[in-house]
């Protein structure tokens, strides 16, 4: 298995290819859409969302990544990189989205951004029918629980009721922290940076 | 509350400081990072220690370093961000967050909304060395070298550009749990917004909890097995 992590220039992919490589998995940062070619392609995203908007169709990732879905192929996005999947954000104005989840991206609601480790803690078997979708069996576990940094001033509202979704946190529970619909994962927090419990969600994610 | 480190870089080395001015070898930046990541530190600040003698070169350099580094800990970085060339080399850096200064002292706003465009304003962080001396704060601007008093430093500004605001206490720089608490109550900005340095040890630790502030950033024993960091996140 490879995984392509799409690099337009903004975001620390470096530190994502560091976590996936952690599994022992080949990663590899693309800079030319065509040779964005493995099953799995993470969308990693830091900044705002109108910038990293025009920087994927400048580079035509964006059609590039709406083909890999509806040909089967699998795709993470993390972060901006998740917000992005969705069909409206409220950043910078307004902005639209790659329209691949049934979900929206409002301002987080009294607060001014959400720099903090929340507990983070889900079971394969409580779905809501989705799975990872994994083609290799890197972790035999089947309940992850431990802690995760969140870093964002924007939050992913899920509007699909066939959709898993974890919240991001009691106090955020209107935002999804992680949501995975048929061969989509979108993480909020970073799992690049959140140590012992980003490595293992990774091997039962890959 | 996050409760981090912060590690200094200087000449592509890591250090550890002492009373503003001193500053104790711990190796390479990575060493130190496998460390911290070991004791699941929230988050480490790498500052480089820079003054009025930095060049776009020597900030080059320390950034391969860092270009380099492999965590899976949070990292904000600063010290010596300066103008738009600088921002330019920051891209890509296993970094989550920017550390400004001398901008903000500065009141630069035009290279911190460039910062802003790039990495989001949650990624921005503002940094006042301050100090305490009869009954006055000042704050230190590194990229003059000097201490200016706070009337010359525009604090609006700073709230308005800064997700948050790292107060370093240069005169417990090192010192053991010698933070001057008063510091926050002599600045207006937000608590929750709040990160604070230097002399940082168990008892401010609780007292920053208290107030509610962001974080703590531990600037030194943290490396120490016995001073660990899980030491002090469980020390109440």
């Amino acid at each position: 298995m490879k995984v392509d992590i799409v690099d337009v220039g903004s975001g620390n992919v470096r530190s994502i290819k560091n976590w996936i490589e952690k599994c022992n998995v080949d990663a590899r940062c693309v800079r030319h859409v065509d040779d964005l070619v493995s099953e799995v392609i993470i969308l990693p995203g830091v900044g705002s969302a109108g910038p990293y908007m025009d920087r994927l169709r400048k580079n035509l990732f964006d059609s590039a990544i709406i083909e890999h879905v509806q040909g089967g192929g699998r795709l993470i996005g993390i972060c901006l990189g998740f917000q992005i999947m969705s069909s409206f954000s409220q950043e910078d104005g307004g902005i639209e989205g790659l329209s691949l989840i049934d979900a929206e991206v409002k301002r987080l609601e009294n607060r001014e951004s959400h720099n903090e480790w929340e507990p983070f803690a889900f079971r394969k078997d409580q779905m809501n029918g989705q799975s990872f979708s994994s083609s290799e069996k890197l972790s035999r576990k089947t309940i992850l629980d431990g802690r995760v940094f969140y870093n964002h001033e924007y939050g992913v509202i899920n509007n699909d009721p066939h959709a898993f979704s974890v919240p991001v946190s009691l106090k955020l529970n209107q935002y999804s922290g992680m949501f995975v619909k048929d061969k989509i994962i979108g993480i909020q927090f970073h799992p690049e940076k959140s140590q012992l419990t980003g490595l293992e969600l990774i091997s039962m994610i890959l | 509350m996050r409760v981090g480190s912060t590690l200094l870089l200087k000449n592509k080395k890591c250090y550890q400081s002492y009373n503003w001015s001193y500053v104790r070898p711990l190796g390479s930046l990575q060493i130190a990072m496998d460390s911290l990541d070991e004791y699941e530190c929230d988050e480490v600040a790498i500052i480089r220690p820079v003054r009025d003698c930095d060049s776009l070169d020597l900030f080059s350099r320390d950034l391969d370093v860092l270009r380099e580094l492999k965590a899976m800990t949070p990292i904000s970085f600063g010290g010596g961000i300066r103008s738009r060339e600088h921002l330019e080399l920051l891209e890509g850096l296993p970094v989550e967050r920017f550390v400004f200064s001398s901008a903000f002292i500065a009141s630069n706003q035009a290279l911190v909304d460039s910062a802003r465009r790039l990495f989001g304003k949650q990624a921005i962080q503002c940094l006042l060395p301050v100090k305490v001396d009869a009954d006055t704060i000042y704050i230190y601007d590194s990229n003059k070298a000097q201490f200016l008093g706070l009337e010359k430093v525009d604090l609006a500004l700073i709230n308005e550009l800064a997700n948050e605001v790292v107060l370093y206490d240069t005169s417990n720089d090192g010192g053991h749990d010698s933070f001057d608490k008063s510091i926050i109550e002599r600045l207006p900005l937000e608590k929750n917004r709040l990160v604070v340095t230097g002399g940082v040890g168990k008892s401010t630790i609780e007292w920053a909890r208290r107030e509610g502030l962001a974080s703590v950033l531990i600037e030194n024993k943290v490396l120490h097995n016995e001073y660990s960091i899980r030491g002090f996140k469980d020390g109440r």
